[in-house]
């Protein structure tokens, strides 16, 4: 199939009579693994896109346990730049109802003195009144033992990012939960 | 003397949180910390170092691990 031929397919997929869906204005993306979320993810930030990794919806059986989640109205343009950064997604989904809705990739449990952030399958908890690191775990990666000896016993600012270190799926979903972590620290 | 943790069956990061709170708020000169899983071994492990105690011995059990600690 070709391009054009895809995006008209999508498009009908996506519309109703040739219009848009009342009341939808953000659609996902449905990826086979997490490493092309992540390299799509990357595509669309630098090209300015407002997208988001999320949890995938409960209603969607495929592809992996990461989605991201896109403005509608722009799907067309990232369809086609996907297409050309080689990782088009496998589906790509209206938000149509609460059962389409991706999830919060977020998880977050107040241990009263300690706050823990999950990301996907990454953990990281810290003492709140000093903000350090007391312990990083999850993830099964070769680089997990690394990444928490490194961060361990240092404060939220002193440590260094899971970005700059990491090497695996499980350095990207830690990355995501310390982002969380200093956001929500931040917010408080 | 030494006070024992048994955090066998509890899921991370509690084993490594009741370690701390036993660090911060107890005065025996040695814990001992039982645990299950070899993630909840070394992270209790890492967090005990990173408090400035020292991982004395640890010893493979038929549940799992006694870790013994020493505060400096």
């Amino acid at each position: 199939m070709g391009l054009v031929s895809y995006l008209k397919s999508k498009f009908k997929e996506w519309t109703r009579h040739g219009e848009k869906l009342p009341g939808v204005d953000r659609g996902i993306l449905i990826y086979e693994n997490t490493s092309e979320v992540i390299r799509a993810e990357n595509r669309l930030k630098a090209a300015g896109y407002n997208v988001r990794v999320m949890g995938p919806p409960q209603q969607i059986q495929s592809g992996c346990d990461l989605v991201i989640e896109v403005p509608l109205m722009e799907h067309l343009e990232i369809s086609r730049l996907l297409h050309e950064a080689g990782v088009p997604p496998l589906k790509m989904v209206p938000v149509t109802g609460p059962l389409l809705a991706p999830v919060d990739l977020f998880q977050t449990v107040d241990y009263g003195e300690h706050l823990m952030v999950r990301a996907a399958n990454m953990k990281i908890c810290i003492e709140k009144a000093t903000q350090t690191i007391v312990n990083i775990s999850g993830g099964g990666c070769p680089d997990v033992p690394y990444l928490a000896f490194q961060m361990v016993g240092k404060t939220l600012h002193e440590t260094p990012r899971p970005r700059d270190m990491g090497h695996t799926l499980c350095g990207y979903a830690l990355e995501l939960a310390y982002k969380e972590m200093l956001r929500q620290c931040s917010a408080s | 003397m030494a006070v024992t943790i048994d955090a066998r069956g509890l899921s991370c990061p509690q084993p490594v949180l009741a370690t701390l709170k036993e660090i911060k708020s107890g005065s025996d000169p040695e814990i001992v910390i039982l645990v299950d899983t070899d993630t909840s071994k070394e992270n209790v492990s890492r967090a005990v170092e990173s408090q400035g105690c020292t991982v004395k011995e640890v010893q493979s059990e038929e549940e799992g691990y006694k870790i013994l600690v020493t505060r400096e």
